[in-house]
């Protein structure tokens, strides 16, 4: 007993650092959840109000930047209402209950927060459940696809970025729909790989790669990136490189993109796999 | 009493330092300034390496609540205060003995200061980012990271002994 005592009083740095480590580990192993805690909602406010007054002093140095995006995707819209006007015109379709055809809402959304430089990298939105944000939402800008919602409180939301290790997204090569899992592998912020993809399909450097639609957050043909021509390959697939349509680095202006029908499909298509 | 109030003041400004400026620095993704890890460096002398260890686990910690890394900075900061007595004993120079002194480059060199600094700087920075890639995967590019930031890390500390009060 008296060793006993002697040996923790004399290792009792080192227990203690041991003790810790073992602590810090364990908060590690169970971050996957720590977006949705009531102690990271705190905090989120704190850094998230901190954030909004910073943000509030650069934004106007980006609004050039900003102008031309908007610009751009006017044009694109606007480009888009005269194919839609046309088509009515000649007949080919007529809407006469334009709600049921709606699927998805669009909320904009400013980032107040975001990073490239860590392995797992994390958006902070100023817009909250109060605006209609909900956990698992897509989010996507002008040009293309950001993350999904990973937590949200009353004022501000938080996005794991299309940047972390931990993003999967359903996407595929448009010209010819073959799908693959797109994913960051953590080194250049402007290029992700798509995996999964049979050796036997063609493909051209400058391909669009788009949200596949699979997986409900996103829709289908929502831009993500274009082959760079570079190719890894493995056993029966090759993984392509991609550089992505979003400069994470002037991220301003966002959507967050929700699926009305979302609950209904998830819910079919759970039951019928039980 | 004073003392305390002095370190509780430098503690909050290195916080405040490091999630307001160090952290929206972005150097082509290989430098990443942790300047947070001065608080460790500055304490005492004569500090009980147990108070050490509390105090690197409750840095950490905070720096982890607000950037939203749960436990990555905790667990590299509690390293920098279990290898800090270690540095200390291997470079002590009689200066550096005193009891109440914190170490800085004002009492015993700046040559002294920044080989203390760049090796409890490293220590924490390796064990940050490989914590933080979580596999030896990619292990050069990490290693990369942490020498590159590590230089910075331990350029801003040196910097910043130079500018703070000394009594």
């Amino acid at each position: 007993m008296r060793s006993l005592l002697n040996f923790l009083l004399r290792f009792r740095t080192l227990i203690l650092f041991l003790v810790l480590e073992a602590v810090a580990l364990v908060m590690i192993s169970t971050s996957h959840n720590y977006h949705q805690t009531v102690f990271y909602g705190i905090s989120r406010n704190i850094s998230g109000f901190v954030a909004k007054r910073l943000e509030r002093g650069t934004y106007y140095f980006r609004l050039r930047q900003v102008n031309d995006e908007l610009v751009r995707e006017n044009t694109i819209l606007k480009r888009e209402i005269v194919s839609l006007s046309s088509a009515r015109q000649e007949g080919i379709t007529a809407v006469t209950d334009s709600v049921n055809g709606v699927n998805y809402t669009y909320l904009n959304a400013r980032v107040i927060s975001n990073s490239v430089n860590k392995q797992k990298n994390f958006i902070t939105l100023d817009k909250g459940t109060r605006h209609g944000v909900a956990l698992g939402m897509g989010v996507a800008s002008p040009s293309g696809v950001v993350g999904v919602v990973v937590g949200v409180s009353r004022n501000y939301s938080v996005v794991m970025s299309l940047l972390n290790t931990d993003f999967r997204l359903s996407a595929s090569i448009a010209r010819n729909d073959y799908f693959g899992s797109l994913a960051w592998d953590g080194s250049n912020y402007r290029y992700a790989r798509l995996s999964e993809i049979p050796h036997h399909v063609m493909v051209n450097e400058g391909d669009t790669i788009v949200t596949s639609g699979f997986s409900a957050i996103f829709p289908a043909g929502l831009m993500a990136g274009t082959l760079t021509g570079e190719q890894k390959r493995g056993g029966d697939f090759v993984s392509l490189k991609v550089m992505l349509s979003v400069d994470f680095k002037k991220l301003t202006n966002v959507y967050v993109i929700g699926n009305l029908t979302r609950e209904e499909r998830e819910k079919l298509e759970e039951e019928v796999v039980q | 009493m004073n003392s305390i109030i002095r370190y509780t003041v430098t503690f909050l400004l290195l916080i405040a330092l490091q999630l307001l400026i160090f952290n929206n620095i972005e150097f082509s993704g290989y430098v990443n300034p942790y300047v947070y890890v001065m608080f460790i460096l500055i304490l005492p002398v004569a500090m009980p390496s147990w108070i050490l260890l509390l105090l690197g686990f409750l840095t950490g910690f905070v720096i982890d609540l607000f950037s939203g890394t749960m436990g990555v900075h905790t667990f590299a900061t509690v390293i920098a205060a279990y290898v800090r007595p270690w540095v200390l004993s291997l470079n002590v120079t009689a200066e550096t003995a005193e009891g109440e002194m914190s170490p800085s480059s004002y009492r015993s060199g700046l040559r002294w200061f920044l080989v203390y600094t760049a090796t409890v700087v490293l220590a924490h920075h390796l064990a940050l980012f490989l914590v933080e890639t979580f596999s030896f995967r990619l292990f050069l590019q990490t290693l990369l990271r942490v020498l590159l930031s590590t230089a910075v890390t331990t350029f801003f500390i040196v910097l910043f002994d130079f500018i703070r009060p000394h009594r």
